[in-house]
């Protein structure tokens, strides 16, 4: 039995965290990176919440969150390969065509 | 599983995860990043399994870690950054990520509900594996077989949409 609580509090620190990696860092891939870990602590609270109420419906939604991850995984890897043919370095702050 | 083991497994596999994802958010060369990445996954494999979600534990295994950051790390030797551990990890704008980062975490710690803490009688109520793989196949090829297909369609349509935006134009 995981104290919900202390669980819910992971995911909200995890979720900081990830915070901090995707607004901060400049490398793109490591953006992406960080989206991974706060769509992870979505999952952490999606199953101490399906733990703490005995219902197995929030681990479904965690299941597909996974999807949406792999799915969000394929097509921003291909958009990154796509834009390593025109440009060398994978630095965020060098793509600056949309910026007003 | 024992009751002694439950709290400290659990304590310890919080504090591992968030260890892992500090240093994975940190770490100056991105493949170091990508293998705290992968710590801090099979971790909180291990607190899906502490909340009986074992099905979800074995599916961050397998998918998460065994697919999707194995994904990202061929990706990365793919591209073969130069100079990548030279160069400044953060952007200029750091202080405000970081005050942005702890405004959630304080946001989230006053917003949190007491209430949430299981009573003895919440604890002993129901079934103890609420979250066992068969209940969990069960909803999921009953009450959500249609979101089930909808993210099949949806996979397909990610593949299918990597491939034609990294495909090499003809004419380039």
């Amino acid at each position: 039995m995981v104290p919900v609580g202390a669980c819910v509090a992971l995911g909200a620190v995890l979720f900081a965290i990830g915070l901090v990696g995707f607004l901060g860092r400049r490398n793109i891939i490591l953006m992406l990176v960080s989206i991974e870990i706060m769509l992870n602590a979505i999952n952490v609270t999606l199953a101490a919440f399906s733990q703490h109420l005995h219902d197995s419906r929030g681990q479904i939604v965690a299941l597909f969150v996974i999807a949406v991850a792999a799915a969000e995984a394929a097509v921003g890897l291909g958009l990154l390969l796509a834009l390593a043919r025109t440009r060398p370095g994978m630095k965020v702050e060098q793509l600056t065509e949309l910026k007003w | 599983m024992p009751i002694i083991a439950g709290p400290i497994a659990f304590y310890y596999l919080a504090a591992a995860s968030i260890a892992s994802a500090v240093l994975a958010v940190t770490r100056r060369n991105p493949i170091h990043s990508m293998l705290w990445v992968l710590a801090l996954f099979l971790h909180v494999a291990g607190i899906f399994l502490l909340a009986g979600a074992e099905f979800l534990a074995a599916v961050q295994v397998i998918l998460y870690a065994g697919a999707i950051l194995v994904f990202y790390l061929f990706f990365l030797m793919l591209l073969d950054l130069p100079g990548e551990t030279a160069e400044a990890r953060f952007g200029a704008h750091w202080p405000l990520c970081a005050a942005a980062g702890f405004g959630f975490a304080a946001l989230a710690w006053f917003a949190r509900d007491p209430g949430l803490v299981p009573t003895a009688e919440h604890a002993a109520a129901t079934d103890p594996s609420p979250g066992s793989l068969s209940a969990v196949g069960h909803a999921l090829f009953t009450q959500f077989t249609l979101p089930f297909e909808i993210a099949s369609l949806i996979l397909l349509a990610a593949i299918v949409g990597a491939v034609v935006v990294a495909k090499r134009r003809a004419g380039a």
